[in-house]
């Protein structure tokens, strides 16, 4: 069995934010939801300041507090490790994020998730689309660019009343498909495989590069790590002047 | 491929196939693939659960026009629906790499607030509180109302009050941009360019290109980047993203930028010089390379015996100063490098000496592989044209001009012109569309000298003044595509009163913006990068890429292409009222397969795509680089790869009056010799007029001038600092949800507002905090945003993001459609000034303001 790893390339990511909305794109996220987020930090005093830029995402833990505390097992660690959730068996208790020790990494649909596309007013009457016209015209379901992929083995639209969170793109990896995450990154920095293969780029790489994983001491044990610096070298001194 | 068994994966064929080997298959299809395919992953599906298989669909080709960069795309289309955008896998200029904004023109495209049909404005009255009153109308009465004006002025021989406004475009724009004002009769087709970027080709007085330039990032061993950033907005994005990570493993980085850009956030050292001063900054690090002895010698020459006498103060004799590639650089110190040391900028830029020589050192012992990046920063400045030429000087000295790892020109590419219009214009057009520009361009204090030509530049934003004083003439009729000069122009309000003086105006949108409320009739186009035939090209990595754009989803709406289709459909009408002129003409470009004539405005935006791109995808026509076997394959790959670069062919043929790198440009000293004679005057008194500060010999070298500031320091004691984020699709974003949603992408923004950031010592000495409302006031106009107190801004400067502050556009991007901007428009306070040598309109460095807590 596999044992699916994401390695981020600290050097390489460009902070663009192409996982964010490439994450957004592929599970249909409803607008306030960055199931692929980001932790950016400005430091130090000016002139001397550094911008530090991490991408975030479930980390998928062996260990994952989520699992355990779920009530009615929607949560599970499905095949490779994946931390994968079924909607059919979630009741919106939220244990769930209170128990993830990570931000941003689980939401909650509190409302009808892409509800404004159900708006039917123009804002030039009769000569300009109406959201409702719109999703109508391209026969999509929930938004205009739903990608019905989710659907193979979570939902394209999760229902209100329940979480939903990251799954790796469970759906693309049993295909043998790269997280979109992955694939939509410009920069290369991610890098998606599996640790019991020793010829994988994720064990390539944690055998070349120190790595870092986020709260490690928890004993969550997560299968996201993070290798190199986003700034690698640091600000000289500049004399005062 | 390992083939997967999963339940419902099997093809029509009854083979298995999945999207991957799809992919793989029509990878394989184009010879010459660039690297960097689809990275996909090496999992082993024996272990994966068969649930079910992707949505089967089809990557299409297109080309992105979120910006300048231009890049080859895919579109991802499921039953006649775009879902997703990836880089073209077959371009080897961005390759499979799509930078974030990229996507969002799937939000553009299905954008809810998009006009779905003609529409006519029934409130005569035109103005910033007046609501046009629009109700739709069909294409037959849209298009009879704009031929009926035409022929107004045709039948009265005042075609010259005829204009076309040309914001974005593709490569099919002569069609439109140029053909029909000339057959009609108007010498009126002013382009966006000098609202863009124009300063920075003032390069051309030293290297001779009139163009923008590709970087070597691969290769590089030391970048300098000047007013540029390219990870966040500039051209080339998608690739430079892709370079970036691994180029900071070979190369020192370093940025000069007022504020913590994306770019200055991922290199190696960040210069914050202060709006204006770059010239002073770019002269000393020029001063230091000389007396250090470290220019490139295989490029520039030497001292005839090898010995440095570059000493400061000290002129040299020229005579003993052998130049090999190079043109007039002892003259360029004698005039005036000896005197500018790091000591002398330090004061000006706000840069240590110590930290100036350092740089200049560094930069120069990576020559030649080295890169002086000059963007729109010290280049769209009043003045500007001075601050461009310091800065890409360097490029000459440490020989990364033309250069492995150094400044690039774009690779040669041949699209295949229209035919003349002569033919198709009669007496009247001949003499109207010589008559003098709207733009005023070639008078004394308009210089824009392109390609070296007095008055070869286009003056975009002077447009609106020349419409109010009618000078040189009224404009009755006018038409604009693909712009909305009413929110990207400084000086906003000078364009409502503009828009609001013309009798009749059409306008060319997929939305209904700012300058749509102008308009009398509103005319629906297509998405280019979705809905329509297009081409455009882009370079990097040392290749050029000609993507092709097609009609890869089903319209949505009752839309046409703004280049092709509408101007045919408007042919036909004037046809029908006696002048055919432009039909005929239209009727000219012809299938070049078959030779056929089109007879409907589909078939002749086809024949034109076909006739424009003719070298790439006919064998038999090929000027070089990737080869097809004919235009259905060309549509299938959709990018063209030029032959790879060939380094240093420029050296000693650059296009320059000498055709060598000229620190003395004979050039310019030619081109403003030119202008000056023509208006009977020296070039003194040119220099005067356009506002510069340079006399005599100092004309024609690279130096420092003061910044030209609108407002006394006393009242306006802050400067701003006006730039483009991650996911400006330049100011047309605003509608997409993605955009406000993921505004904090941009270094020290905040999602769903619109900040202007302060240093937090200016922050504290004002009492103001983050999320304090806060009022803009420049000599010219007020503002109202938020307030972010960030480190990454300069102390003494505001930085503020452009693109929002949209009353039109659509639900998202207004706060009251029609009515209420969400956010604040940077246009409405930035003064309204020029760099009047290249035509340009300033963004930076002028602008003084004051900054009040609401």
């Amino acid at each position: 069995m596999a044992r699916y790893a994401m390695v981020i390339d600290m050097q390489l990511c460009t902070g663009c934010g192409g996982c964010i909305i490439g994450c957004m794109n592929e599970n249909n996220l409803p607008e306030g939801m960055r199931w692929s987020g980001k932790i950016a930090e400005t430091l130090g005093r000016y002139p001397l300041t550094r911008y530090h830029y991490r991408p975030t995402l479930c980390n998928h833990c062996e260990n994952a507090p989520c699992v355990h505390g779920c009530p009615t097992k929607s949560l599970y660690k499905a095949e490779g490790g994946i931390t994968a959730h079924d909607i059919n068996k979630c009741i919106g208790c939220r244990y769930c994020m209170f128990n993830c020790p990570y931000e941003g990494v689980i939401y909650y649909n509190l409302r009808q998730p892409h509800a404004e596309w159900r708006n039917n007013t123009a804002v030039i009457p009769n000569s300009t689309s109406t959201p409702a016209e719109t999703l109508r015209r391209t026969g999509a379901r929930g938004w205009p660019i739903q990608n019905p992929d989710p659907d193979i083995t979570y939902a394209s639209i999760r229902p209100r009343g329940v979480v939903e969170k990251c799954t790796f793109c469970q759906h693309r990896v049993i295909n043998g498909e790269l997280p979109y995450c992955v694939e939509v990154c410009p920069s290369k920095a991610r890098i998606f495989g599996d640790l019991d293969d020793p010829q994988s780029e994720v064990s390539r790489l944690l055998g070349m590069f120190p790595a870092e994983r986020l709260r490690e001491e928890l004993g969550t044990r997560p299968r996201v790590y993070y290798i190199r610096e986003f700034c690698p070298k640091p600000q000289p001194q500049p004399q005062a002047g | 491929m390992k083939q997967l068994e999963i339940d419902g994966m099997d093809g029509k064929d009854g083979t298995t196939v999945s999207r991957r080997s799809f992919v793989k298959g029509a990878a394989a299809a184009c010879a010459g693939l660039a690297t960097g395919g689809p990275a996909l992953s090496a999992l082993t599906p024996g272990t994966a659960h068969a649930r079910g298989a992707l949505a089967e669909g089809k990557w299409v080709s297109s080309c992105c026009v979120g910006c300048t960069s231009w890049c080859s795309k895919q579109v991802y289309v499921i039953n006649g629906r775009a879902v997703k955008i990836r880089g073209n896998p077959h371009s080897k200029t961005n390759g499979i790499s799509s930078c974030p904004r990229a996507h969002l023109a799937l939000q553009q495209v299905y954008d809810p607030d998009r006009v779905k049909t003609p529409m006519k404005r029934t409130n005569p009255k035109k103005g910033r509180n007046e609501d046009p009153g629009f109700v739709p109308i069909s294409w037959d009465e849209a298009l009879d109302m704009l031929a009926d004006k035409i022929m107004e002025l045709r039948a009265n021989d005042e075609t010259h009050k005829f204009m076309l406004m040309r914001g974005r475009y593709t490569a099919l724009r002569d069609l439109l941009y140029d053909r029909l004002p000339k057959i009609i009769g108007s010498p009126n087709n002013i382009s966006h360019s000098s609202i863009c970027a124009e300063a920075e080709k003032m390069r051309y007085f030293q290297e001779g290109q009139w163009a923008y330039m590709q970087y070597d990032i691969p290769n590089t061993r030391y970048v300098l980047i000047w007013g540029a950033d390219p990870v966040v907005a500039n051209r080339g994005v998608s690739s430079y993203l892709n370079s970036w990570g691994r180029a900071l493993d070979n190369a020192r980085i370093v940025s000069v930028e007022p504020r913590l850009t994306g770019t200055a956030g991922k290199c190696d050292e960040w210069l914050p010089v202060k709006p204006g001063y770059d010239g002073a900054l770019a002269s000393a690090m020029a001063h230091v390379v000389l007396v250090e002895g470290m220019w490139y010698k295989p490029f520039v020459g030497d001292f005839f015996d090898g010995q440095n006498r570059f000493i400061p103060g000290q002129k040299v004799d020229e005579d003993i100063f052998l130049e090999k590639h190079t043109h007039g650089l002892a003259k360029w110190w004698n005039l005036y490098l000896k005197d500018v040391t790091p000591e002398w900028a330090e004061p000006l830029c706000g840069i240590s000496a110590e930290q100036i020589r350092r740089v200049a050192m560094g930069f120069a012992a990576a020559a030649p592989n080295c890169i002086s990046w000059v963007g729109g920063g010290p280049a769209m400045q009043p003045r500007g044209t001075y601050g461009c030429l310091a800065a890409n000087a360097l490029n000459g000295l440490v020989g990364g001009c033309d250069n492995v790892g150094g400044v690039l020109a774009y690779n040669s590419r041949s699209y295949q012109g229209f035919p003349s219009p002569n033919d198709f214009m009669d007496e009247m057009a001949q003499t109207n569309s010589k008559k003098e520009k709207i733009d005023q361009r070639g008078r004394l204090e308009w210089p824009n000298l392109a390609r070296g030509r007095s008055g070869a530049g286009v003056n975009a934003n002077n447009v609106a003044d020349a419409i109010i004083n009618e000078d040189p003439n009224e404009i009755k009729v006018a038409m604009g595509y693909f712009n909305n000069f009413n929110f990207s122009c400084p000086g906003t309000g000078r364009w409502d009163q503009a828009m609001s003086k013309v009798d009749f105006f059409a306008h060319l949108t997929t939305h209904a913006s700012e300058m749509s409320f102008y308009a009398d009739i509103v005319l629906p186009v297509n998405h280019c990068m979705f809905e329509a035939w297009g081409t455009l090209d882009n370079s990097s990595n040392g290749y050029r890429s000609v993507s092709l754009m097609q009609p890869a989803i089903e319209r949505l709406w009752d839309t046409k292409s703004m280049e092709t289709e509408i101007p045919w459909l408007l042919a036909e009408k004037l046809a029908q009222r006696g002048f055919d002129n432009l039909l005929r003409y239209y009727q000219a470009v012809v299938d070049p397969e078959t030779g056929k004539a089109p007879t409907n405005e589909k078939e002749f935006e086809l024949y034109a795509i076909k006739h424009l791109t003719q070298h790439f995808w006919d064998p038999t026509q090929s000027k070089g680089g990737d080869k097809f076997l004919g235009w259905e394959q060309f549509v299938e790959v959709g990018v063209w790869n030029s032959d790879p670069y060939l380094h240093r062919a420029r050296w000693s043929n650059m296009g320059t009056k000498t055709g060598k790198f000229e620190f003395y440009s004979e050039t310019l000293k030619e081109a403003l010799e030119k202008h000056a004679e023509r208006h009977n005057t020296t070039v003194d008194h040119v220099l005067e007029v356009c506002n510069y500060l340079a006399r005599g010999e100092m004309a024609f070298i690279p130096h420092y001038e003061e910044p030209y500031e609108w407002g006394d320091p006393g009242v306006y004691p802050f400067k701003f600092v006006d730039y483009k984020g991650r996911l400006n699709r330049e100011g047309r974003s605003s509608n997409c949800s993605w955009y406000l949603q993921l505004k904090d992408l941009d270094l020290g923004d905040i999602a769903y507002d619109d900040v202007a950031k302060l240093n937090p010592i200016d922050g504290e000495r004002l009492g103001i905090k983050t999320g304090d409302k806060i009022r803009l006031t420049t000599p010219t106009g007020s503002i109202v945003c938020t307030a972010s107190l960030w480190e990454g801004t300069q102390p003494g400067t505001v930085a503020k993001c452009f693109g929002q502050g949209h009353w039109a556009y659509g639900r998202h991007a207004a706060k009251v459609f029609g009515k209420e901007a969400l956010g604040a428009n940077n246009n409405d306070i930035i003064p309204v000034d020029y760099d009047r040598l290249s035509g340009s309109t300033a963004f930076y460095g002028h602008i003084r303001l004051k900054v009040e807590k609401v």
